[in-house]
């Protein structure tokens, strides 16, 4: 699941982040430099998959959306991270 | 819009080079090290650098204490500047903890600051008042700095916090107007060499 391209990159942005820091929507958007939309339907993707927690919320009137890997994202990421580094000796 | 490639899954080598590039990525979601200590170590090096260079023959002159004071200015400004642009967007506890960090400093200077009027005050002489200012000021740095080291675990900033320390024992020490000089050689001096050596050794592994 988190091998696809995409959803890779997006897991593996958010992987240095700090268990209890989260990013906003925007931000993470810049950082891959993807379109609002694909980065929406890999996050709902990873959402469904229970890797990804997404926070929506308010500044004021302002709607915001905040992101951050859940423990069972951070589990499978490293897992996975393990078992490339076994692949490559 | 969905591109067919964004499901390809990458080789082995193809997706820990993805990770590595990513983690850089992220790495600009956090205050560098590397860039502050540039920074004040620049701003020290040309604010006491004037301060000393005015101070070698006599009194400190006005325009060398304007050239300091637009230093530390020019400190402030890039050092905001820098921290909202690295964090906008992140919440958590880091954020909170960079904060906390920031008002230690404002406090940290405040005190500063009143010590030095009391000491005026209380009818300590010119030289002794700019003597316990230099000092001072470099024992502010190099305290929140051991703090800091220990707080983010960053060896680069708990060394400089040590150096620091000594730094501003030397500055009153060698009394003036070479107190100066310890400020800007060994102080921003020794910023600037943090500067580098985090910027090398450390490479995207910026505090958490």
């Amino acid at each position: 699941m988190i091998h696809a391209q995409a959803r890779l990159r997006v897991v593996a942005t958010l992987a240095p982040f700090a268990p209890g820091d989260s990013i906003s929507f925007p931000r993470l958007q810049k950082l891959l430099d993807m379109t609002a939309g694909n980065l929406s339907t890999h996050l709902r993707k990873l959402e469904d998959a229970g890797y990804v927690g997404v926070t929506k919320t308010h500044e004021g009137r302002v709607p915001a959306t905040y992101v951050a890997l859940t423990p069972a994202g951070r589990r499978a990421f490293e897992a996975y991270t393990e078992q490339l580094r076994a692949l490559l000796g | 819009m969905n591109d067919q490639r964004d499901d390809l899954a990458p080789d082995p080598a193809a997706a820990l080079a993805i990770i590595e590039q990513q983690r850089r990525q992220a790495g600009l979601t956090r205050v560098s090290n590397a860039v502050l200590f540039a920074v004040w170590g620049l701003a020290w090096l040309v604010g006491y650098g004037a301060l000393w260079l005015s101070g070698r023959h006599g009194e400190v002159s006005p325009a060398s204490a304007l050239v300091f004071g637009a230093c530390v200015l020019v400190g402030l400004v890039a050092t905001f500047w820098h921290v909202t642009r690295r964090m906008r967007g992140i919440v958590g506890s880091g954020p909170r903890t960079g904060a906390m960090f920031a008002g230690a400093w404002v406090v940290g200077y405040a005190a500063q600051g009143m010590t030095i009027g009391g000491l005026a005050r209380a009818g300590a002489s010119d030289d002794v008042v700019q003597l316990v200012a230099n000092a001072s000021g470099a024992l502010v740095v190099g305290l929140l700095f051991l703090a800091g080291g220990m707080m983010w675990r960053s060896p680069g900033m708990y060394g400089l916090g040590a150096w620091m320390c000594l730094v501003a024992g030397a500055a009153a020490l060698v009394g003036l107007p070479g107190s100066y000089l310890v400020m800007a050689l060994a102080g921003g001096g020794g910023m600037l060499v943090a500067s580098g050596l985090e910027a090398v050794l450390r490479r995207g592994a910026d505090r958490a």
